[in-house]
Order: C-alpha cells, then sequence, then structure tokens
C-alpha cells in the first residue's frame, strides 16, 4: 500500500533542489492558480506540474494520488453545478421527463467554468504540494523552517501533521481489516464507506489521541525545542536551483504582464 | 542516580491513585526489573522517574524525585533532562516521528552537540549493533512491530545517556532479537549505565537484573535480590510465566473416546500457498493441514510470514499463488464475512477493534454481524468464560490490557467460529494474567475449537501447544506434535 504523502527514498531531480526553491515553487505556482481564472493557464500549469513529476522519477508516486484528486474535483464540480447556477443552461441534471422534479438543477456554463477553475486549482495545489513533501525528508522540511525563522510551535504542528498522515492511513487498514474479521460487512461504495465511519474512526481516532501524548513526549526528549542542532548535511543553492528560480521568475513575470494586459 | 521518595500521584479527571507512597532508589551501574499486573502503575513509574510527570503532567503530585541528586523540578525541562535520561516508551509506533529508519536516529543525535564525524560513527555503530543496516531506507511505519521497537531502542542507545529507562522494549521480539537487546543491555551495564527496565520477560533478563519490583495497583508489593524474591511462590508467578500443566488437560472430545479419532478431514487446509507483498515474497509455496480440535503454536522470528499465513484464514488476504480452504470452502470463492464464521481472529493489539461505549455492545456487535440478534445468553457465557461478567457495563478502554486481550477473546468466542485464531495474546501481561489466557484457550479447545496461536513464547509452545509449527522465510522448517507435560 503507497503511503499518501510520505517522503519517497529516490534520487531525482526534484530531491535534489534546495528546500527553499521547492518551497518557492509551490509558493509561486499556488499564487498565480490562487490569482488565475484562465482555464487553459490553468489546465497548462496541472500539465507542467505532472511532466515535472515524471521528469523528477515521481510520476508515479503522484499520478497514483491522481485518481483520488479527480474524484474529489467531480464532487467539487458537482457542489458548484448545484449551489451557483449562472449564465446558459446547458442541460438539466434532472431530465425534463422526469416526474415532478424533472427539470430542476440545471447545468449552466457559469457554474461549469467555475467548478472547473476550482477544480485545476484544486489539482495544482494538491500536486505541488505533494511534489515537494515527497521528495524533502520532514527533517529537512523542519531545518528549512526554523532557517526561515517560523516559530517552533508551528514548525512542529506541520511535523506531527504530516506524520500522521501515514500512520492514520496504515492504521485505519488495521482497524478496517479487525472489524472485517469480526463479520462486519458494511457495503461498498458511499453507503458502505459510511456505515463503517463509527466501527473504524472511533478506534482511529481513539488510538491516534493516546499516541499524540506520546509522540509530542519524543518530540521534546529528542531536543527540536533547544534550537540547536549539528547540520549534517548542509543545503547549498546549487546552478539547478538556480536555473529552477529562473524559470520561477520568468514564468512569474510573464504571467503578471499578461494579467495586467488582461491576456490571462 | 534516580531515588523517588514517598511518591503518590494521581492523574487528572481521575480518583484513583496511579501511585501510591512509593519509595525507592535507582543506583548507579544497577539494573533494576520492574514487573506486575497490567495497570499496577509500571508506565507511571516510567514517567515519573524520568521527570515527565513533574514536567508534562497535570494531576495530583506528591514526593520528590531526584536524578544524579537534582530534584527533577529543578532541571529546565524535558530537553534538560533528556541529556541525563534516555527512555523508552512501550507503544514503538508512537516514537516513529519520521520517513526513514536512518532519519529516526538521527533526529535524536542532531540535537546533542555532537561534532558530525561523532554523529555518523555513533550511527554506523547502532545500526550494526541493532542490526538495522537493511532497514536504514525503509519507512518506519511499514516495517513490523518487533522491527519498529529496534528503531526505538536504537534511537535512544545511540545517544549514549547515563540512565536508561525502557518500558517493555522486547514486547514485539522474537527470542534472537530479544537476545541481541539484552546482550547490548549487558554492555551497557559493564560500562557504568543505570538501567530501570519493565518487562516480563524475566528469565530473558535474569544474568543482568540486580533487583527486581514488582507492583500491584500502584504500590511496591515487593522488592530485591531475584534469588531471594522469587523464593514467594506467589511473586514467582507473577515474574515467571508458569505455563506447566496447560496441556496435560485433555480435550473434551479426546477424554470421551476411549481411543481418541482423530478426523480425516482437514478444517483449514493451505496448499502451495504464495503470497506477495509487491517486490517482497512473504509466503513462498507453503502447505500445512489443521486438524480439527488442535492446539497449534505458529512460532519464527520477525517478519518470517506468521501473521501473513493466518490472514488468509479469513480471507483478509487472497493468495498470489495457490489456495487455502476453510471447511473444504475455498477462501477465493468466500466472503470474509463468511469465513468469519468459521475462523475467528484476535489481532495482536486488542485497542483496533473497540470502538462501543460499554464491554456488553462489544461483544454484541460481532454476533449481530453474523445475524444473531438476541444474543444475552450467548454474551453472558462469552463474558463469563473469560472471567469479565463484572465489566459488562464498563467503557472497554477503561480496562487494563490484560482484561481488553481478554475481551478481545471473548468478542470472537461469542460468534462460536470452529477455529480461533490469536496473534501474540499475551504480550504485555504478567506471568498470571498470560496463564489465565491460556487457561481460557484450553478451555476452548475442551469445548471443541480449534487454536492457532502466533507466539514469541517459547514457553507457550513448549508447555501449551499440542503441535508446534515453525516458520523462516515464509516456509515452514519444522512441524512437530508434542507430548502431554
Amino acid at each position: 500500500m503507497a503511503e499518501i504523502l510520505a517522503y519517497v527514498y529516490k534520487d531525482g531531480f526534484f530531491h535534489r533542489l534546495h528546500p527553499v526553491t521547492k518551497i518557492l515553487f509551490i509558493l509561486i505556482v499556488g499564487l498565480m492558480s490562487i490569482l488565475s481564472t484562465n482555464l487553459g493557464f490553468l489546465a497548462l500549469l496541472v500539465l507542467s506540474i505532472l511532466i515535472i513529476s515524471c521528469y523528477a522519477n515521481l510520476g508515479s508516486e503522484v499520478l497514483h494520488q491522481f485518481r483520488l484528486i479527480v474524484i474529489m474535483s467531480m464532487i467539487l464540480i458537482g457542489i458548484t453545478i448545484i449551489t451557483m447556477p449562472s449564465g446558459e443552461i446547458l442541460g438539466y441534471l434532472i431530465p425534463n421527463g422526469f416526474p415532478v422534479i424533472g427539470g430542476s438543477l440545471p447545468v449552466t456554463t457559469g457554474a461549469v467554468e467555475f467548478g472547473l477553475v476550482l477544480t485545476l486549482r484544486f489539482m495544482i495545489l494538491i500536486c505541488a504540494f505533494q511534489l515537494f513533501v515527497i521528495s524533502t525528508q520532514p527533517r529537512d522540511i523542519v531545518h528549512t523552517m526554523e532557517r526561515l525563522k517560523i516559530p517552533v510551535d508551528y514548525t512542529l504542528m506541520f511535523l506531527v501533521a504530516l506524520r500522521f498522515i501515514p500512520t492514520l492511513q496504515i492504521e485505519g487498514t488495521r482497524i478496517h481489516e479487525a472489524q472485517l474479521a469480526r463479520g462486519y460487512n458494511p457495503g461498498t461504495g458511499l453507503i458502505g464507506k459510511l456505515r463503517s465511519v463509527a466501527p473504524v474512526v472511533i478506534p482511529l481516532v481513539s488510538n491516534a489521541l493516546s499516541r499524540a501524548t506520546v509522540l509530542g513526549l519524543t518530540i521534546d526528549i529528542r531536543g527540536y525545542r533547544t534550537g540547536k542542532r549539528t547540520r549534517l548535511r548542509e543545503f547549498i543553492f546549487h546552478a539547478r536551483d538556480f536555473c529552477v528560480l529562473l524559470v520561477l521568475a520568468t514564468i512569474s513575470c510573464t504571467y503578471t504582464f499578461l494579467a495586467l494586459e488582461h491576456i490571462l | 542516580m534516580i531515588e523517588l521518595e514517598n511518591v503518590s500521584y494521581t492523574y487528572p479527571h481521575t480518583v484513583q491513585t496511579a501511585l501510591h507512597d512509593l519509595s525507592f532508589s535507582l543506583p548507579q551501574g544497577k539494573c533494576i526489573l520492574v514487573t506486575g499486573p497490567s495497570g499496577a502503575g509500571k508506565t507511571t513509574l516510567c514517567l515519573a522517574a524520568a521527570g515527565i510527570l513533574h514536567h508534562e503532567y497535570g494531576g495530583k503530585k506528591e514526593g520528590t524525585v531526584t536524578v544524579e541528586g537534582k530534584n527533577v523540578a529543578s532541571y529546565a525541562g524535558l530537553s534538560d533532562l533528556a541529556q541525563k535520561i534516555g527512555i523508552v516508551f512501550d507503544d514503538p509506533e508512537a516514537q516513529m516521528i519520521f520517513t526513514t529508519v536512518e532519519e529516526e536516529i538521527l533526529s535524536a543525535l542532531e540535537h546533542r552537540g555532537l561534532e558530525a564525524s561523532v554523529i555518523e560513527d555513533r550511527l554506523a555503530s547502532i545500526m550494526q549493533v541493532t542490526h538495522l543496516s537493511e532497514l536504514r531506507n525503509r519507512s518506519p511505519h511499514k516495517l513490523s512491530g518487533g522491527q519498529k521497537q529496534r528503531v526505538a531502542l536504537a534511537a535512544t542507545l545511540v545517544l549514549g545517556n547515563d540512565i536508561l529507562i525502557l518500558d517493555e522494549p522486547t514486547s514485539e521480539l522474537d527470542e534472537h532479537a530479544t537476545g541481541r537487546i539484552v546482550s547490548i543491555l549487558n554492555t551497557l551495564k559493564a560500562q557504568g549505565k543505570t538501567i530501570l527496565l519493565i518487562e516480563h520477560k524475566f528469565s530473558h533478563f535474569k544474568e543482568i537484573v540486580d533487583t527486581i519490583v514488582v507492583m500491584e495497583n500502584g504500590k511496591i508489593r515487593a522488592a530485591g535480590i531475584p534469588a531471594e524474591l522469587l523464593k514467594d511462590e506467589r511473586l514467582r508467578k507473577i515474574v515467571i510465566p508458569d505455563f506447566s500443566g496447560i496441556r496435560a488437560l485433555k480435550p473434551v472430545y479426546k477424554s470421551s473416546s476411549p481411543a481418541p479419532v482423530i478426523p480425516v478431514d482437514p478444517l483449514i487446509s493451505v496448499q502451495d500457498l504464495s503470497y506477495s507483498y509487491g517486490d517482497i515474497n512473504a509466503i513462498n509455496g507453503l502447505n500445512l493441514a489443521i486438524r480439527p480440535g488442535e492446539f497449534i503454536a505458529i512460532v519464527g522470528e520477525n517478519g518470517s510470514g506468521k501473521t501473513t499465513l493466518v490472514k488468509h484464514f479469513n480471507g483478509l488476504l487472497t493468495p498470489t499463488e495457490g489456495n487455502v480452504y476453510i471447511a473444504g470452502k475455498n477462501t477465493r470463492q468466500c466472503t470474509i464475512t463468511n469465513l468469519a464464521r468459521d475462523v475467528g481472529l484476535v489481532f495482536q493489539n486488542p485497542d483496533h477493534m473497540f470502538f462501543a461505549d460499554t464491554v456488553r455492545e462489544e461483544v454484541e456487535f460481532g454476533l449481530k454481524n453474523i445475524g444473531i440478534h438476541n444474543g444475552d445468553s450467548v454474551i453472558e457465557k462469552a463474558l463469563e468464560e473469560v472471567g469479565l461478567s463484572h465489566t459488562k457495563d464498563l467503557y472497554p478502554r477503561w480496562l487494563s490490557r490484560g482484561e481488553r486481550q481478554r475481551l478481545a477473546i471473548a468478542c470472537v468466542i461469542a460468534m462460536k467460529p470452529p477455529a480461533i485464531v490469536l496473534d501474540e495474546p499475551t504480550t504485555g501481561l504478567d506471568g498470571n494474567e498470560a496463564r489465565l489466557v491460556m487457561e481460557i484457550l484450553k478451555t476452548l479447545q475442551q469445548t471443541g475449537h480449534t487454536i492457532i496461536l502466533i507466539t514469541h513464547n517459547r514457553e507457550i509452545a513448549q508447555y501449551c501447544a499440542d503441535r508446534v509449527i515453525m516458520m523462516e522465510k515464509g516456509r515452514i522448517i519444522s512441524d512437530s506434535a508434542r507430548g502431554a507435560c
């Protein structure tokens, strides 16, 4: 089972970048995706991230999660269509021929467009963040955040949150297996997922809470609050980092120019 | 090195005292083993001795704890105390923070103000002595329980602290791995390190233990050198599990028949089973037949494929190759729900299954799953069989570890599956509790159940099982019947 948002031990282009370069990559790409409403530009950003993932030898990891992202995107578009109708009507979610409620819930051009914009933004933010997290050891993330003068409490909160993602995923599977072994059959699909909430989520949360105390103690005992550290691996900016930063700077300048000219 | 004087402690929002007027001293270079039933206060004692109760917990505290002659209150905090004391908690999973084994161990070393070359030397050395070199780049979350325990130990031992507090550091380790840890601790003790050890495996540690402390209900029940303390029969049974005579109890179906007849058709039949986790082959062409009414112990080192094998019995895993038949049915053609009627599985950690508000409802959950809705009498009987009738209205997670383990067994036996599989059911239990669990299992065998037990405990295999199957690298390397003791 592939772990969600867990560091992947590989040697690739993205792994070799300075963590600050990767953080700037997320910030610039994220900012452009939030500011832009141009579907073509957003789709280009998604495509670029996928190409970068493949070039960085992380294509399978990003694509593996991409399936889940696509499902969530569909839900997002559905919600937008239902809640934000505007523009021309393309059709109806409930066909006209349906008795009583037929012809309700119109699918409009405005809602579809806005839903797609939200979806693409969502994809860009998730994939860019994933690319950063799976290519950077948590220890390096913590140390980079320390260097950036982010308060230690926020850094440790981020570390704990990252650490709990794979734990909850693995623990959830074990608990699910334990309940299945007791003859539990929640069924498949959405209804099955909803039915399995109590027998899986309650032990999952209870176990996670009991572990959080020991985890917090372990972090303190290992001296993460002391602030002193022997730097075994000093990250330095290489030519590849400057190249990436140059490309990012060019893209952001071009984007700003096109945005000011109302082209994007 | 560590002195506790009249220490009493009550956790926040509780009324029961966890530690009651407790005094003892841990001299330099000595090893004290603390044991006792689950819920006796052993882990709380560890937290008190490490200064964690004082610095991190609320609640009502009395008495004084001193570390190297200095009151723990005068230390700046845990980071300061951690310069003196290394501690390993009883849950290895909770101590895994990072995403590779190497990173996990380095994370502790990097904040010690050591030279980079010293850190690299220590890392290489601890990797070698704890046999973790091969796991260096693996994710700690994907390791087995025993491997995680070795990582947690390595991350503490590598610091070189003068005082070590180890809370059940080998509970999930096999015999060889436990032996290696004992050897490491022996060396550390010879170097003058002071060790406070919570353990239920006295027989493994007897060479290094100077004093045994037996706790009960938050108090020190007895303390003394092993030779003296173990003369008391009652204390001996707490410290050293006594499984003698359990196998001699003959199954009911056998005793009722003058000439025992072993049914020809196996209840469980494994044919050419192979299973792979991605690129890793966990089971390789395994064949096995288990007859009804057998009491089988499956033994083998961590990662030998024991748990993977038994997960095939109730359909949690589907064979990569080969077939598994339960009562003549191929598991490939059965749902897990259907197989749950034939094979009950008790997981190593009982907390993976509890979610109901009361013990009674927890047992009822399994019954409802197989279509039994008026199971009051069945629930009563199951709880009575494991000695938990008095707890039926309590919240399951309030029970002690030993009681939770018995509740997990009750949840399964209420469903009356012909075969019951248990994964390390005596982990974390003292001698009396472990014997009680084994007696319950023997009684179940007497009433016709087939018992399949995964264990690292050689005494259980030796004294309780009728048949011992030894696994190594996904294969059965020996399969032998045992005579009655």
